[in-house]
């Protein structure tokens, strides 16, 4: 007999009355009518698991390391209840051709049913070749993969954004996974990693409401990426009093002042970190003292040193800041104004001699 | 080439071929071919690293003071290792002595990495080749009872608790959706155990994947996070306030004792879980005694847990340093890691480029140029459908690095081998290993093989679980005497630093001896090399034929069917391979 | 107007009254324009100022952090004077539809006519020191305006968009800068921290103009052929010679 979501649901301990108030409210947020919620109960009391296949690009399993640290809901309640983990290189006891057939299977079984979970990312470079599986390049295995899919999650900074190996020059052309797949939704859950209870988060919103969570227009969930670490810091009101760690170990940092002035990159960095926090919410970077690198954020390795807080501008070819950009274009212009001016003055003390010479002539 | 000797193994390609791709439960791409001759025993092994990502490429040009977060997304699994490597190589280069807090807080983290990845190692990526999940269904739950109770005092252990999970474990596998379970080697004659073994093993299956998420807390408190913590060049970026106003803002008492109940809970976990565990699991498996490849010839570590700061002299350190070559178990030869004739690494059977590739290349002089190339005249398939390598070609993204021209092992097994012959300054692991050896009745020999690798891991994480406790120890001193400084501040400026400057980090990483060799010019990387354990073990052929640790390790095993690869994986995993670390 | 006739001691000078050119002036920039003018001068000062430390922050102040609210009256300041910049460049777009033809000249630049781009030359030639004079012009000179235009009318608009940008994300989904700005902006640069650099940037561009500016308006008081700063107070250009 198979376990079904409303066993599972059960079993946790939720009441029938419960889960039927939980089943008109997901009528009601789908824009249904009361008349559905007994059908949504009773597909949910029937349906199997979700089958998912977890695949791995170009990566280094941080995704997998973090999702496997999930407190609530518990990794293996997830995994053994929730939904089918059926494929994920990582855990799964099979290898080989016993592995490959998986995928062939949940493709045809579960046809347009199925979530494919991307943690890395696919290279193009040498025909893709920088990142082989069952010696084929691993984008034609995504491809293939996805092409039935129902929804696609793009983990963390490598599936989002390309994350550490399309830091420049990007020897491989590692490359998001949206841009390699079109015609699935895509729900990206950057980070690098990405909070445990955030990934958990994003798919048993998946599977309870049965449906994609409400994006932004980077393909991000609203809900755990629709503010900045530093909306939320608790770090905010030294920050707005003026008081910033000046150097590492000093009496603000031993205070826990605000770590702007060290590099820290919340004001332009979109995560749940300071609110859900890591690890069952034991702390976060800023709260463990070193500022927020900004591993969220698309191509944060390539704008200078995570302790500059001006960050550096490659646009120009060459290496350097706002401040030194600008403040050597005043310094030129400064000094060209003075060079001018002492000119015009020299010039206009000519003409006026000359003038007087020709005047005084006559 | 065809069939040929070296290092005591005799190699012959002619059998038939076996492809294992995906080698599945460890991290990242890795490929096995075999050829197995009519009694399906390996005859021939190739070990292939299937991805690169070109962080060496990416380095060049960038402020050392970052290093450490790219080089630490080389992994998620060894998180950390490769960002305290780093931290030290760039401290070496520019002089930088870092407080003792900081260097008794990098081996709590350190230690702390350990821990974390062995259990995860033996529960989650290797016990499924001992662990039969499907016979578990068949235990008897009071039977299961009586076994736990027996071997450990760990109260998680009624009659009634096996019940419980074996019906959970029924429901699960009823449900025809058998998930991460899917297509394994279920009811392979190469399992051993009882199912009463098994159901309890499954038991800490699920135990341990609740537990680890708590191991790695220590992380999250000294560094923020966990993957991927945070560190600082010159020191940790935690400060110390345990007596003063804003205290709450730093390391203070409630954050300490946070730490330190984490660490309790460890070693309990370790010595009433983990050990007990592996033992009874050895126990049914003594038998079986393959896949001991390079360990009883060849075995290297650079050492790692520096006692006091500032000091990587193999007498300051807790995890012993060295190498042993040829079986010689009496001598313990120094290793360093600037000697341009000691660490060499070798690209002829690489997919990399050197100009001259019958040689080997120092980091300090290290290049790194891809160059995909599949070829040779046993290769089948096109560029991008492999179907059969030629290991007489280039077929591999991982280097291959060599210690003074050997192949060498590299991991729990090399570190605690090189403990065991230096007992006046590991006695910890001596008499740990002898006890284990004694307790499973069998030859110390018995520790050059899969099992024994499997076990030394166990024995490190024990070993691991006390110093973390010591440490901790030792940083409460510490900061009773006064002592809070955390980072050293005077070198952080890069206009102090000199124009050029070169520098080696090392750490052991869980898998084994991790290098990172800087070159600085102009405050910016002008080269940056790593030398990762998975590139030692997992290490393709060089100018000689000679072949790495994972290839020796497969030789002249038997398979129990040939159609199914359980003890390739097994012997395979015993190395608990990385393959973003690897090639990186 | 140079005498070299020492006057005369009654100060009387009937000769020098004869031979000096009449004065001529003309009535240029209206009073919105000059009151504009200065108040968005102070503004754009202090939002470079408070830009810049908001970039680079003054050193840390002692205390409790309730008692101090130092960063946060930086970044207000900066959104006030973003407020008074934005709707005095919103007041000044639409004296430019109702005010004389001079008050729009900074929202455009005669691309098509050839003479502007002969003028613009002229200019060049009289800064290079080529020429002795420079021409006479009512509004705008033609190398003033087109900087104008660039670094004030573009330049503003650049600011203006990137700043709202930038202040929707702390006022957040729902804030009208957010809806109208962020919404669009943030992914049009990709991400926060790239706004940010162009924005502070931007901060340079106008930094770099004032300088010129200015310069160029005390320069042409002195050595050029009409009045300025004078004009930008009360409104009336005169001629000399
Ligand atoms: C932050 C500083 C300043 C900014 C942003 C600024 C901006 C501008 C702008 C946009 C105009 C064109 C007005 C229009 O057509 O509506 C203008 C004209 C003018 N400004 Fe400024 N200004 C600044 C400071 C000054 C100062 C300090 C002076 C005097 C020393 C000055 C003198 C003038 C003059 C003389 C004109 C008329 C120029 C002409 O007709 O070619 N400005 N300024
Ligand atoms: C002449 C016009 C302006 C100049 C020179 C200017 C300059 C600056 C500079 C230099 C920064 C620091 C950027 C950084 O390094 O992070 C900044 C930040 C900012 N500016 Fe402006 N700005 C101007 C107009 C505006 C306008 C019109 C707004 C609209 C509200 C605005 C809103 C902001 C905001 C929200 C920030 C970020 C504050 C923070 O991160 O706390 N700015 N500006
Ligand atoms: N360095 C490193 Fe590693 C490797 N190999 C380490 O233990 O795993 Ni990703
Ligand atoms: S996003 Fe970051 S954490 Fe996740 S796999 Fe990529 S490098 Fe690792
Ligand atoms: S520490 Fe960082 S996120 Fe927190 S208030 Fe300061 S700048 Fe913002
Ligand atoms: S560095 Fe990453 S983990 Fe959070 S605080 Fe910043 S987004
Ligand atoms: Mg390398």
């Amino acid at each position: 007999m198979t376990e079904t979501f409303y066993e599972v649901l059960r079993r946790q301990g939720i009441t029938r009355r419960s889960f039927i108030k939980f089943c008109s409210l997901t009528a009601s947020s789908l824009g249904l009518g009361s008349t559905f919620v007994p059908k949504i109960a009773h597909a949910l009391e029937t349906k199997p698991r979700t089958p998912v296949i977890w695949l791995h690009g170009l990566e280094c399993t941080c995704c997998s390391e973090s999702f496997i640290r999930s407190a609530h809901p518990l990794t293996k309640d997830v995994v053994l209840s929730m939904l089918s983990l059926d494929y994920d290189d990582t855990l799964m006891a099979a290898a080989g051709h016993q592995a490959e057939a998986i995928i062939e299977e949940v493709k045809k079984k579960y046809k347009g049913n199925y979530i494919v979970a991307v943690e890395g990312n696919p290279p193009l470079n040498e025909d893709g070749m920088f990142c082989i599986h069952g010696g084929r390049p691993f984008v034609e295995v995504l491809k293939e993969t996805c092409a039935d899919a129902k929804a696609v999650i793009s983990w963390g900074a490598c599936a989002s954004y390309g994350c550490v190996q399309a830091a420049k020059p990007n020897p491989t052309r590692a490359t998001p996974v949206h841009q390699v797949i079109s015609g699935k939704p895509i729900v990206r859950v950057p980070g690098c990693p990405p909070i445990a209870e955030v990934m958990t988060g994003v798919v048993t919103y998946m599977l309870t409401f049965d449906r994609i969570p409400e994006l932004d227009r980077q393909g991000r969930p609203k809900m755990f990426y629709g503010q900045r670490i530093h909306d939320k810091c608790y770090r905010r009101p030294h920050f707005d009093a003026g008081q910033f760690v000046e150097q590492w170990d000093d009496d603000a940092a031993r205070r826990g002042y605000c770590l702007y002035k060290m590099g820290c990159k919340g004001p332009t960095t979109y995560n749940a970190c300071s609110t859900v926090r890591w690890n069952g919410g034991v702390s976060f970077p800023i709260q463990s003292g070193h500022g927020c690198i900004g591993c969220s954020e698309d191509g944060f390795w390539d704008k200078g040193s995570f302790y500059d807080r001006v960050t550096d501008i490659k646009q120009f070819g060459i290496e350097s800041n706002a401040d030194k950009v600008g403040g050597t274009a005043a310094a030129v212009v400064g000094a060209g104004i003075a060079v001018h001016a002492g000119l015009s003055a020299l010039s206009r003390a000519r003409i006026n001699h000359s003038q007087e010479n020709q005047q005084g002539g006559n | 080439m065809g069939a040929y000797e070296t290092q005591g193994f005799k190699l012959d390609n002619s059998g038939k071929r076996m492809v294992v791709d995906p080698i599945c439960r460890i991290e990242g791409h890795l490929r096995v071919e075999v050829n197995l001759d009519s009694n399906n025993v390996i005859r021939n092994a190739v070990s292939t690293g299937t991805m690169w990502r070109g962080l060496e490429v990416i380095l060049k040009g960038r402020d050392p003071r970052d290093a450490w977060a790219f080089t630490e997304r080389i992994c998620g699994v060894c998180t950390g290792t490769h960002a305290l490597t780093s931290v030290r190589a760039v401290e070496d280069a520019l002089g930088i002595q870092i407080p003792e807090n900081a260097n008794t807080i990098r081996n709590l983290m350190q230690l702390n990495l350990y821990i974390h990845d062995h259990l995860v190692h033996f529960y989650h990526l290797h016990a499924l080749d001992w662990v039969d999940v499907v016979s578990a269904l068949s235990a008897d739950p009071k039977r299961t009872s009586e076994l736990a109770q027996s071997i450990s005092n760990w109260p998680l252990s009624s009659p009634g608790y096996f019940r419980d999970l074996q019906n959970r474990l029924k429901k699960f596998v009823e449900s025809g959706q058998l998930g991460p379970f899917m297509n394994g080697y279920w009811g392979n004659p190469a399992y051993k155990l009882p199912p009463e073994a098994n159901l309890m093993a499954v038991a800490h299956y699920l135990e341990a994947l609740d537990f680890q998420k708590e191991i790695v807390k220590v992380h999250t408190i000294f560094g923020g996070k966990n993957p991927h913590p945070n560190w600082l060049v010159g020191g940790v970026p935690c400060p110390i306030n345990v007596h003063d106003t804003g205290a709450v803002g730093a390391l203070n008492m409630e954050r300490l004792n946070l730490v330190k109940s984490i660490i309790d809970r460890c070693k309990e976990f370790v010595e009433q879980v983990y050990i007990p565990d592996l033992l009874a699991i050895a126990s049914f498996y003594k038998g079986w005694l393959y896949g001991g490849g390079l360990s009883s010839q060849n075995v290297l570590s650079y050492g790692d847990i520096p006692e006091k700061a500032n000091d990587y002299s193999p007498a300051n350190l807790l995890l012993p340093r060295g190498a042993i070559v040829g079986g010689d178990l009496k001598t313990v030869h120094p290793v360093d890691l600037k000697d341009p004739a000691q660490i060499q690494e070798f690209v002829s059977h690489s997919w990399y480029k050197y100009a001259d590739e019958s040689k080997g290349l120092h980091p300090f002089d290290g290049v790194t140029e891809p160059n995909y190339k599949p070829e040779g005249k046993n290769f089948k398939g096109t560029r991008t459908k492999i179907e059969q390598l030629d290991e007489e070609a280039k077929y591999s993204w991982l280097k291959a690095p060599r210690w003074k021209g050997h192949a060498m092992e590299v991991g729990c097994l090399s570190r605690m081998l090189l403990g065991y012959v230096q007992p006046k300054q590991y006695p910890f692991i001596k008499d740990t290993i002898d006890a284990v050896l004694k307790k499973l009745d069998v030859p110390v020999t018995a520790l050059f093989s899969t099992l024994g690798r499997t076990a030394a891991r166990g024995i490190e994480t024990l070993y691991c679980a006390d110093l973390q406790v010591r440490q901790f120890d030792k940083l409460m001193a510490a900061i009773k005497a006064g002592d809070t400084a955390t980072a050293n501040i005077s070198k952080w400026d890069p206009a102090t630093w000199p124009k050029q400057a070169n520098g080696a980090g090392f750490t052991e990483a869980p898998r084994g001896a991790l290098g990172h060799w800087i070159k600085i010019k102009d405050t910016k990387i002008d080269n940056y090399q790593c030398v990762v354990p998975t590139t030692w073990n997992g290490s393709p052929r060089d100018p000689k034929g000679q072949i790495g640790a994972f290839e020796a390790s497969l030789m002249n095993t038997p398979l129990a069917k040939a159609d199914q690869p359980l003890e390739i994986l097994r012997t395979i995993h015993s190395f608990d391979p990385c393959l973003a670390c690897s090639t990186h | 107007m140079t005498t070299h006739h020492a006057p005369s001691p009654t100060g009387v000078d009937d000769d020098a009254v004869a031979r000096a050119p009449s004065l001529k002036s003309i009535y240029v920039y209206e009073a919105p324009v000059r009151l504009w003018h200065w108040v968005n001068a102070l503004a754009i000062v202090v939002l470079a100022v408070s830009g810049y430390f908001i970039g680079s922050p003054p050193p840390s102040v002692p205390g409790e952090a309730s008692d101090n609210f130092l960063f946060g009256y930086i970044r207000f300041a900066h959104f006030a004077a973003a407020y008074v910049f934005a709707v005095g460049f919103l007041a000044r777009l639409y004296w430019g539809l109702v005010g004389n033809d001079h008050s729009r000249e900074l929202f455009s630049i005669p691309v098509l006519t050839g003479a502007y781009w002969r003028e613009i030359g002229a200019m060049l030639k009289w800064y290079a020191f080529l020429r002795p004079y420079p021409n006479r012009y009512v509004g705008h000179n033609p190398l003033a305006r087109i900087s104008m235009f660039f670094a004030i009318f573009l330049g503003g608009i650049f600011m203006l968009v990137t700043g709202f940008a930038l202040y929707g994300e702390g006022a957040q989904a729902g804030h009208w800068s957010h809806t109208l700005f962020t919404s669009w902006v943030l992914p049009l640069f990709g991400q926060s921290q790239t706004l940010h650099t162009w924005h502070h940037l931007g901060m340079w561009m106008i930094v770099l103009f004032v300088m010129v500016h200015v310069y160029a308006a005390v320069r042409e008081d002195i050595m050029g052929r009409q009045s300025m700063i004078s004009t930008m107070l009360s409104g009336y250009r005169m001629f000399k010679k």
